[in-house]
């Protein structure tokens, strides 16, 4: 399964030809600074979501209340999030045609909507009341959250194997 | 050294590394995630030794809580690292940017071996103190600063492989 199956190549095309994708493409230098903003961003994301999640699941920062972890690291959860989309946009505009064909980035732009989402909803409901301390939907949230991740980081390793 | 290497990348294990399909990719996927459980972790105690984030939690709470984390997520971190190199030595040594990561990450490691030997010991002290001492805030942004420069190299052309299209 790949991107190209659901939408127009003209799609592609179209992004690849823009003025971002069009420098980014013939530049080496705009492509790995905007890649190692992504990856720093990246790796902020997740060690806040795993610390968040640890908590959840009880195996860590057991001494702070989930509501006050949560309401410390969720600006961090998002401002990197806005970070590695818009670098994620750069770079993808850059190899657009690429991409679409890519199963790996097809992959990683599912894991991402799943991650999103239940972050919005499951994640944001057990994370806004400290009375789910120890409860399964607790842990499954963070279980999901985690699995979906892990999901974004290793289909995105998986693009350059596909 | 040179020598060195040039044996290094003739061990069989090396060979076999470099060789077969699978070992480098999902080795290479450890160490991604061995990377995200120690930075994600160290983080959090550099941002608390800067006094940017859990002002109002003792600096020893959030060292004790997330230290563990950090201490497995390194050392996967750093065998996987291992096996990484192993697997293109003379590559790896031949690039600016595997060089410079080296070094940095020894000089993370030698800063924060300092910060327990040193500071730390008189956590007590200062443990929920409005400004804490400038050896501990030094630590925390010296900390973040070599984890950053170190994870520079790993993005773009200046690699050999990598960890590139994350």
């Amino acid at each position: 399964m790949n991107l190209v199956q659901f939408f127009p190549l003209a799609v592609f095309q179209w992004c690849q030809h823009t003025a971002i994708g069009a420098y980014v493409e013939h530049s080496t230098w705009v492509f790995a600074i905007t890649e190692t903003i992504h990856i720093i961003c990246l790796s902020i994301l997740l060690g806040a979501t795993l610390l968040l999640d640890l908590r959840l699941l009880g195996k860590g920062m057991t001494r702070e209340s989930i509501v006050t972890l949560s309401q410390t690291i969720r600006p961090w959860i998002w401002s990197t999030f806005v970070g590695l989309v818009i670098t994620g946009i750069v770079m993808f505009n850059s190899e657009a045609v690429k991409m679409s064909r890519n199963r790996g980035f097809f992959l990683k732009v599912i894991f991402l909507l799943l991650a999103v989402l239940f972050q919005l909803t499951i994640h944001r409901r057990v994370t806004s009341s400290n009375k789910s301390e120890g409860s399964g939907s607790a842990k499954l949230a963070a279980t999901l959250s985690l699995c979906c991740w892990l999901g974004v980081a290793l289909a995105g390793r998986s693009i350059a194997f596909f | 050294m040179l020598e060195l290497i040039k044996w290094l990348n003739e061990v069989p294990i090396s060979v076999w590394l470099r060789e077969m399909p699978y070992p480098f990719p999902i080795i290479e996927t450890v160490h991604i995630l061995a990377l995200g459980a120690s930075f994600g972790t160290i983080l959090w105690v550099d941002l608390r030794l800067m006094n940017v984030v859990m002002r109002d939690r003792k600096v020893s709470d959030v060292v004790e809580q997330l230290e563990p984390y950090a201490i497995i997520g390194f050392t996967a971190m750093f065998l996987s690292g291992a096996l990484l190199f192993l697997s293109e030595p003379i590559k790896a040594y031949g690039t600016m940017a595997f060089r410079l990561k080296a070094v940095m990450l020894i000089l993370a490691g030698v800063n924060i071996w300092f910060f327990h030997r040193g500071i730390y010991t008189t956590i007590s002290q200062w443990d929920r103190a409005k400004i804490l001492p400038w050896q501990a805030r030094f630590t925390g942004f010296s900390s973040l600063l070599l984890w950053l420069e170190s994870s520079l190299p790993a993005a773009g052309p200046l690699t050999s492989n990598g960890v590139s299209e994350l």
